[in-house]
């Protein structure tokens, strides 16, 4: 008890020291005991380096009169809620005596804390020994709480990021498992129906009855090989129209036969949205369809397929150089309004040419089809 | 043989390749079938629908072909189910076929099976890569 009496005098004599040598007109002297910033002064030279000096705004914020301060290290502003390792730099700068700028909780009087913005610097002697040390605090409480409040919403932010993700993702997983298994059944309907049509045009014994049948079939499959082509190309939305062209005329001659059929093409990509790949390959059915119709089934012959987009239009072209045949008057009539109804489907315009034994049927569309 | 799962895609496919002058030995809708006729029989040919009753079991029975020496192309609607060797299949028809594709793709088989070389491909089949 006499050792920490002693301590306390020996602090407050420092501290009335210091006063001394600077009289109260002293304008920095003035400017430390009033400023607002928290301010102690603290003696290397006694035990325990004590404070001897600490100005008002200190105690306002520590919530200790200035006489229960002098004569105290200033560890007791430490407390449960502070942070070792914080604690350790300081005793480090102290040692190695250096300033040091560090954030660290503090505890006052009452036991609530604050956030300190500490500030330690050495006064020096003539001789370089450190005659003093001064720290400055800064309750930055205030900002300390926002800032946590901004990791924290910015942690529940990037964890509801997180978790929408993988809603997403599975959304997503889920949607392509849909496309699949509908994109399955869409085939396996369409291949079923080609089917039922198939069996009973091969069981019917009426040659009409077989023929109108396969009439059909023929529309049906048009439409199912779009199906395959639409989802097979890696840009699943487009479907290219001089693909589906090549191979349905190269299909439909090769079924025939006959090697006294000559295909030659002159195609080039032509890209359309989905929605219109149906009536586009239905279009290219019937003109190929018509040609073989007209005269290449029966006695074989040339057939020109075109498709290309020249100069602001996209074109489909088949010409065909046969000796004509008579032609079924249903089947012509039937071709040509399915020719004609999906034409308008897609505001697409046809020419006919017909010189000799050569006819020329060209469908053309404005580009934006 | 023919394995697929749909009878009636299995029953035209029958009715197609025997109007092409063949005959079917036996139909399976699933892997144990397929194999229990390969057990007593061996067809000069095969064709595999990959998704088959007991799911995707038909390449396991195409691996099972190919292991015997039996020729034998997959019928799919989904080409990404093939792995890239093919499982030693000649090819893959995709679905849905069309009747001239089909018999096209039949022709083609059955020259290429009696050794005919310099045979152009119908667009209707997709051949295997070849042997690496």
């Amino acid at each position: 008890m006499n050792d920490s009496i002693s301590a306390k005098r020996g602090a407050q004599d420092a501290g009335d020291k210091l006063l001394a040598e600077h009289s109260s007109k002293d304008p920095f002297s003035a400017a430390f005991k009033a400023t607002r910033m928290p301010m102690i002064i603290t003696d290397p030279r006694q035990y325990d380096n004590p404070i001897i000096f600490s100005n008002k705004a200190f105690s306002d914020l520590t919530g200790y009169p200035a006489d229960e301060l002098v004569g105290r290290n200033c560890r007791f502003l430490q407390g449960p809620e502070t942070d070792p390792a914080a604690v350790q730099k300081i005793r480090e700068a102290i040692r190695d005596q250096r300033s040091i700028a560090i954030d660290i909780v503090n505890h006052r009087k009452d036991g609530s804390t604050f956030w300190n913005a500490l500030f330690i610097s050495p006064v020096f002697d003539d001789q370089g020994d450190p005659l003093y040390y001064f720290a400055s605090q800064l309750d930055f409480t205030d900002d300390k709480t926002l800032e946590m409040q901004s990791a924290s919403a910015r942690r529940r932010a990037e964890a509801e990021v997180a978790a929408r993700t993988a809603e997403l993702t599975q959304a997503l997983e889920a949607k392509t498992t849909l496309v699949h298994e509908v994109d399955h059944r869409v085939k396996n309907n369409l291949l079923t129906i080609a089917s039922i049509v198939k069996l009973k045009a091969r069981k019917t014994r009426d040659e009409t009855v077989r023929h109108t049948l396969l009439s059909v079939l023929n529309r049906v499959e048009a439409l199912s090989t779009v199906q395959r082509k639409l989802f097979m190309s890696n840009d699943v939305g487009r479907f290219d129209v001089a693909d589906f062209a090549r191979d349905h005329v190269v299909d439909l001659v090769g079924s025939l036969g006959r090697d006294d059929i000559r295909i030659t093409m002159d195609l080039s990509p032509v890209l359309v949205p989905a929605a219109k790949a149906s009536p586009l390959s239905l279009i290219v059915n019937e003109l190929i369809g018509d040609a073989v119709r007209r005269g290449l089934s029966v006695g074989g012959g040339e057939i020109h397929l075109v498709v290309n987009r020249p100069n602001g239009h996209f074109i489909i072209e088949v010409r065909d150089t046969a000796d004509p045949v008579d032609v079924d008057e249903e089947d012509n009539e039937f071709g040509r309004l399915m020719l004609e109804t999906c034409c308008r489907q897609v505001e697409a315009e046809i020419e006919r040419e017909v010189e000799g034994r050569r006819t020329t049927v060209r469908i053309i569309l404005p580009l934006d089809s | 043989m023919i394995v697929e799962d749909e009878a009636l895609l299995a029953l035209e496919l029958e009715e197609e390749v025997e109007a092409a002058g063949h005959s079917v030995i036996g139909q399976a809708m699933n892997r144990k079938k397929a194999l229990a006729i390969l057990e007593g029989q061996i067809p000069e040919f095969a064709f595999v629908d990959v998704h088959l009753t007991d799911g995707p079991t038909g390449l396991e029975v195409g691996r099972h072909l190919a292991d015997r020496g039996i020729p034998y192309v997959f019928i799919t609607g989904n080409l990404k189910r093939i792995p890239e060797d093919f499982v030693g299949a000649i090819g893959v028809i995709e679905k849905p076929y069309t009747m001239n594709g089909l018999k096209n793709a039949l022709e083609y088989i059955a020259r290429l099976l009696r050794g005919d070389i310099g045979l152009s491909v119908p667009p209707s089949i997709i051949v295997a890569p070849p042997a690496p």
